[in-house]
């Protein structure tokens, strides 16, 4: 079978797969993104049953990441699981919807030996906590941070920049419209 | 998990253990981060990792600059292998944005990766070798790799950086009389290749310490998501280029290279010979490649670029594994998030603590060298 | 264990015989690629300083600043970029996107300087061995981020438009508008262009961002009359639009008729929300041209008692008699016309100034005067029989037509001139069935008209005869007709000067006509000013001079429109008008 064949199945397994899903822990949106790509979005508590299920039961045996989205103006976080099926060739992206006041999540390091690094970041860049998780509260890439964790979207870098580096002297760029309206029509248009 | 911190303590006051830092600089690691090592004698009993001697703030950065502007940012993620950066963010947007590469930019495009990844395996070749004390071909690979980065130059405009694949396509097509050249320097690498064979990989002092060290049992390739090479090494037959062809990857010929044992020496065999595949796929693709036609998309205009809302993950074969790129848009001109997901990030942390436990001390550089680990995509 | 593996490695021996990698020192200038991206390069007689190269670079590695060698001008803001090579990290995003292609890269890349600032330069200004370099990156032709490709306007076909004075253009539809809005790259060179400054890459974000109420509002901040202007402008500000270097220019003028279009003239009270303080003083204005509703409706804003006396029946002035329907349709016109109406300014239609009211009760009852009469009286073409029954005036006929009147301009036509006056007069013979043909002095490119209308002149099958001067009008065989004599004409130029049409007198001819209709130019008629006022207003060249907020010598009398400027235009009498509600604002409250 060539790859585009192996795709058309793997696309009707991924269809199946999330009505499965959806059926089973109550996902509340599923999208496709292409053929070997779907997100599911399942609630908080039962992340850790649903990630369980696909990597025994549905051959979503690697992890390929995990990371938060931050949408601040809505108030949450959005956590993303990113699960492949190497026989399948697809990958799935489990997200799950958490507050972000004092935000925490479910630990997921006993399913993946490598799951408690990435929750380690999230807890040192959004803040995110995740008890349980072995080392959650070591230092990670940051040493010496005392600021609001660097990743939300709160934190302003140019502003953090402003603030602990001098400005280079002699840097002043013109304003096209202005200098224009300058030399050649000063006492003209608005006033 | 034991409290290590308390555990460490009262035992270095009784002068069992010494606590060694191996790092930030050393040449056994390409980039800079450290291991926190714990010895007994000679042998570690346990390990940490630090990172965070490079960290840039990348993710962050790309939320503050437009579309366009990102694509010079991202190649600065990896020095050795900046293309896949370059590849795998203009992936994404293209697919968030609906943009229809044309076909001979895929070429080029592939062209360009596979490139980069001989040049990536000849630093590391070099490197493999250095650790074990082998510095002679350290300094061939380089100037080999030199002369991949002439390539490049001409290729592209620059050694390193080649901010060579833009959203859209590439930004020029080949020179005249690239392919001659290119070929020529195909024919030296494949050269150096046996010779390295004979003087290293034959080598009985590099068998004797590589072999048998930094043991990847195969159950642990799913748990700690072990990819790239240090998986095929022990039987794993995964491949991103086969399992989900992107470019024209489905239109060349190779294999997927595997071994049956996951050792230092066993691994450094794989990617010995995944050159030979790469220099194979780059005189196949020289050959096939079309040399007219479009080679950029019609972007809209970029000074203010609107990316329809949604999220992607699309990834590639780098010469450590799967790289990934998870991008999010928020429907505005600049990115919500972007997450960059390199092998590292597993095989530098919790891999190599693993597998360092037991390892004499002079042999973690060669361990660490043989996982390929390049700390900056860790903290991007 | 292997015996090969102890000799093997002693291969290595074998390198003792061969060339070493290593370059002995000192070590040879090594040359980048040809395509190398080295230091920049700028060409200052390309560059017009638009920043786009500021506004692309993630590094934020440029500026854009004043140097001694280029001032400001038209279409060319005289900044030129300055780079900061602590910042750079030569991508070439702003040699990619340069829309003049004067910056580009060298294959240059060794660079020592004790002065660390030396690194923040200039190129192109600060001198540079590798200014005249012929290597280095530069964007691929067949690259391109800037859009080139103006998306096709629909426009009624030739044939179809002469059935009728219906609207040729048909505007924008909504994708095509956002496709061309979303080609500006908001350099901002255009507003200096513009004679009333407007703020056109404002607007062309609120069409790309499809906010029709903020485009509104940002057109009626600089010209209330956007409906006229949407169609019907000179529109000189896409002449100097960066784009029009490699591509074809914004067609910011259909963008912002296409704004309008969007908005239905009910809404915009709500929309533009003029709120008026009455501070009780009171402006005459004369004449209901654009120059002068223009004054009234910003002067109305400042919450003056505006009275705009108009000779004619209805406002608008040479916009309505002047302008055919075809290209601007009477309901446009109203739009805008009613809009600054309906802010309260009193309008007295069919009241001329020393006839039906003598110009000094202005003086006496206001606080300000705002004359803008316009040029109404055609020019004389100083030839020997030009007062001929069948010689008409090109404004006379356009006039008739405006007023739903016959101009009764027969079958076969002859139009003298090459403006907009002859060119509209020309379509106007056409659509009333007549067969025409145009004379002029100079070659088409010469012609002051728009390049539009001369374009569209041609499609509709206008004769063009050109270097042709008219030297004598006479009575025909039948009396319902007239004869010209022409004599063809060389374009010969004089020490470096425009090249002027001189008549050769061998090569003469002679047609006839059913009429002839002149349209070489107009002037104005103030014979309404009285004489110690007249005397006190200077003069030149036919045009009263006015300083930058149009105020004469004579204190509260304030001129502008096509009797002051030079430009003669909509949109620049537009501009007079607001600069002279400023001026006057200025004046009475002092």
């Amino acid at each position: 079978m060539g790859y585009a064949g192996l795709q058309l199945v793997n696309t009707m397994f991924m269809q199946e797969l999330c009505e499965r899903m959806t059926r089973q822990f109550d996902c509340d949106q599923v999208m496709h993104q292409k053929d070997d790509l779907s997100f599911l979005r399942v609630d908080r508590d039962r992340l850790e049953s649903a990630l369980m299920y696909l990597k025994t039961h549905e051959g979503f045996v690697h992890l390929s990441f995990v990371t938060v989205i931050d949408y601040i103006e809505d108030g949450f976080f959005r956590l993303n699981y990113m699960l492949y099926n190497y026989d399948k060739a697809t990958n799935i992206g489990v997200q799950v919807d958490i507050t972000r006041e004092n935000p925490s999540m479910h630990s997921i390091h006993h399913l993946w030996a490598q799951g408690w690094t990435y929750q380690r970041e999230l807890k040192e860049m959004y803040g995110i906590d995740f008890p349980g998780s072995p080392r959650v509260d070591e230092e990670f890439v940051l040493e010496g941070w005392d600021g609001i964790p660097p990743m939300l979207r709160e934190f302003d870098t140019a502003k953090f920049c402003e603030d602990r580096f001098a400005k280079r002297d002699g840097r002043e760029s013109q304003d096209i419209k202005q200098t224009m309206r300058d030399n050649l029509y000063p006492e003209r248009g608005e006033s | 998990m034991f409290d290590l911190k308390r555990y460490s303590e009262a035992e270095l006051e009784s002068g069992k253990f010494t606590k060694l830092w191996h790092g930030p600089q050393h040449p056994g690691i390409t980039g800079n981060m450290s291991l926190e090592l714990t010895l007994s004698g000679d042998d570690v009993v346990e390990c940490k990792t630090h990172v965070g001697y490079l960290h840039r703030g990348f993710e962050k950065l790309m939320e503050r600059r437009t579309y366009i502007q990102n694509f010079p940012v991202v190649c600065r993620i990896a020095v050795p292998e900046p293309t896949f950066n370059e590849y795998m963010y203009a992936a994404a947007v293209e697919e968030l944005a609906g943009i229809e590469v044309p076909e001979r930019a895929e070429w080029l495009r592939c062209l360009n990766l596979e490139m980069m990844r001989l040049a990536s395996f000849l630093m590391w070749l070099g490197g493999a070798c250095g650790s074990f004390g082998m510095s002679t071909v350290y300094q061939w690979t380089v100037t080999h790799r030199d002369y991949m980065l002439d390539l490049f130059e001409e290729m592209t405009g620059a050694r390193i950086y080649h901010m060579y694949i833009s959203p859209g396509g590439v930004r020029a097509p080949l020179p005249d009389g690239f392919s001659e050249r290119a070929l020529s320097v195909m024919n030296g690498i494949e050269k150096l290749l046996y010779e390295i064979e004979r003087v290293a990989l034959n080598n009985h002092i590099f068998k004797m310490r590589s072999q048998d060290l930094g043991i990847i049992d195969p159950e642990m390739v799913d748990p700690y998501g072990i990819v790239g090479p240090n998986a095929r090494a022990c039987g794993f037959k995964r491949d991103v280029r086969k399992d989900a062809p992107y470019l024209v990857y489905d239109q060349l010929d190779f294999e997927v290279i595997t071994a049956d044992k996951s050792d230092a020496y066993t691994r450094t065999l794989v990617r010995y010979q995944e050159m030979h595949q790469c220099i194979s796929l780059i005189r196949q693709m020289l050959e096939q490649m079309p040399t007219k036609g479009s080679f950029h998309a019609d972007l809209p205009n970029v000074l203010h670029w609107k990316i329809p809302a949604g999220q992607t993950y699309v990834k590639s074969e780098c010469t450590r594994g799967e790289y990934g790129y998870f991008l999010v848009s928020d429907g505005s001109e600049y990115l919500r998030r972007v997450t960059i997901r390199g092998p590292s990030y597993t095989h530098a942390i919790a891999v190599m603590e693993k597998l360092v436990v037991g390892v004499n001390i002079a042999d973690v550089a060669g361990l660490m060298v043989s996982l390929h680990t390049y700390p900056p995509e860790i903290e991007r | 264990m292997k015996l090969k593996d102890l000799t093997s490695p002693f291969y290595v021996w074998q390198r003792a015989f061969e060339k070493p990698y290593t370059q002995s020192k000192p070590t040879l200038n090594r040359e980048g690629a040809h395509a190398y991206r080295g230091f920049h390069i700028n060409d200052i007689e390309k560059c017009v300083g638009c920043g786009t190269c500021e506004e692309i670079c993630m590094n934020n590695a440029i500026d854009m600043v004043e140097i001694a060698a280029k001032d400001s001008k038209k279409g060319d803001s005289g900044l030129v970029p300055r780079f900061d090579y602590g910042r750079c990290c030569w991508c070439a995003l702003c040699v990619d996107i340069c829309t003049t292609g004067s910056l580009r890269m060298s294959n240059e890349y060794t660079w020592a300087a004790d002065d660390p600032d030396s690194f923040r330069f200039t190129p192109g200004v600060d001198e540079t061995s590798w200014q005249d370099s012929e290597h280095g990156y530069r964007r691929h032709p067949e690259y391109d981020l800037l859009k080139l490709v103006r998306p096709e306007m629909e426009m009624l076909s030739p044939d179809e438009g002469l059935k009728s004075f219906d609207e040729v253009v048909a505007g924008y539809t909504h994708e095509q508008a956002v496709v061309e809005a979303d080609r500006c790259i908001e350099c901002e060179i255009c507003v200096a262009t513009c004679p009333a400054n407007m703020d056109i890459p404002g607007y062309i974000r609120a069409v790309r961002e499809e906010n029709f109420e903020e485009g509104l509002r940002l057109l009626y901040d600089t010209n209330p009359f956007s409906a006229t202007c949407g169609r019907i402008c000179t529109h000189r500000c896409e002449d100097d639009c960066t784009i029009s270097t490699f591509g074809k220019p914004l067609a910011i003028r259909w963008l912002k008729r296409y704004i309008v279009d969007q908005v239905p003239a009910e809404r915009f009270a709500e929309i533009l929300n003029d709120e008026i303080t009455e501070n009780g003083h009171h402006v005459s204005i004369v004449g209901a041209g654009p120059g002068g509703m223009s004054a009234a409706y910003y002067l109305r804003k400042k919450g003056y008692g505006v009275t705009v006396y108009e000779a004619g029946a209805s406002g608008g002035g040479m916009l309505r008699y002047g302008v055919p329907s075809y290209r601007l349709p009477d309901d446009q016109l109203d739009k805008d016309i009613d809009y600054i109406v309906s802010l309260g300014v009193e309008v007295k239609y069919n009241t001329k100034i020393g006839h039906d009211i003598e110009f000094q009760q202005l003086m006496d009852k206001s606080d300000a005067i705002f004359i803008a009469t316009g040029m109404d009286q055609p020019s004389s073409m100083r030839i020997k029989g030009e007062d001929h029954p069948r010689v008409l005036s090109g404004l006379t006929v356009l006039n008739d037509v405006a007023s739903h009147k016959d101009p009764g301009v027969g079958k076969n036509v002859a139009v003298i001139g090459g403006g907009n006056v002859a060119m509209d007069a020309a379509r106007v013979c056409r659509r009333l069935g007549a067969d025409v043909t145009v004379l002029y002095r100079r070659r088409i490119v010469d012609m002051p008209a728009d390049k539009d209308e001369i374009k569209e002149a041609l499609e509709e099958n206008c004769n063009f005869v050109l270097q042709a001067i008219p030297v004598l009008i006479e009575d025909a065989e039948s009396s319902d007709q007239v004869t010209i004599q022409w004599g063809e004409a060389e374009m010969i130029a004089e020490d470096g000067k425009r090249p002027r049409p001189v008549l050769q007198e061998d090569r003469m001819h002679t047609d006839t006509y059913d009429s002839i209709i002149s349209a070489i130019g107009q002037s104005g008629d103030f014979s309404f000013l009285p004489q110690e006022i007249s005397d006190q207003l200077k003069q030149h060249w036919g045009k009263f001079e006015v300083d930058q907020r149009q105020r004469t010598a004579v204190g509260k009398i304030f001129i502008g429109g096509d009797i002051a400027n030079d430009v003669a235009d909509a949109i620049s009498a537009i501009a007079d008008g607001k600069n002279a509600a400023i001026g006057i604002d200025a004046f009475v409250s002092s």
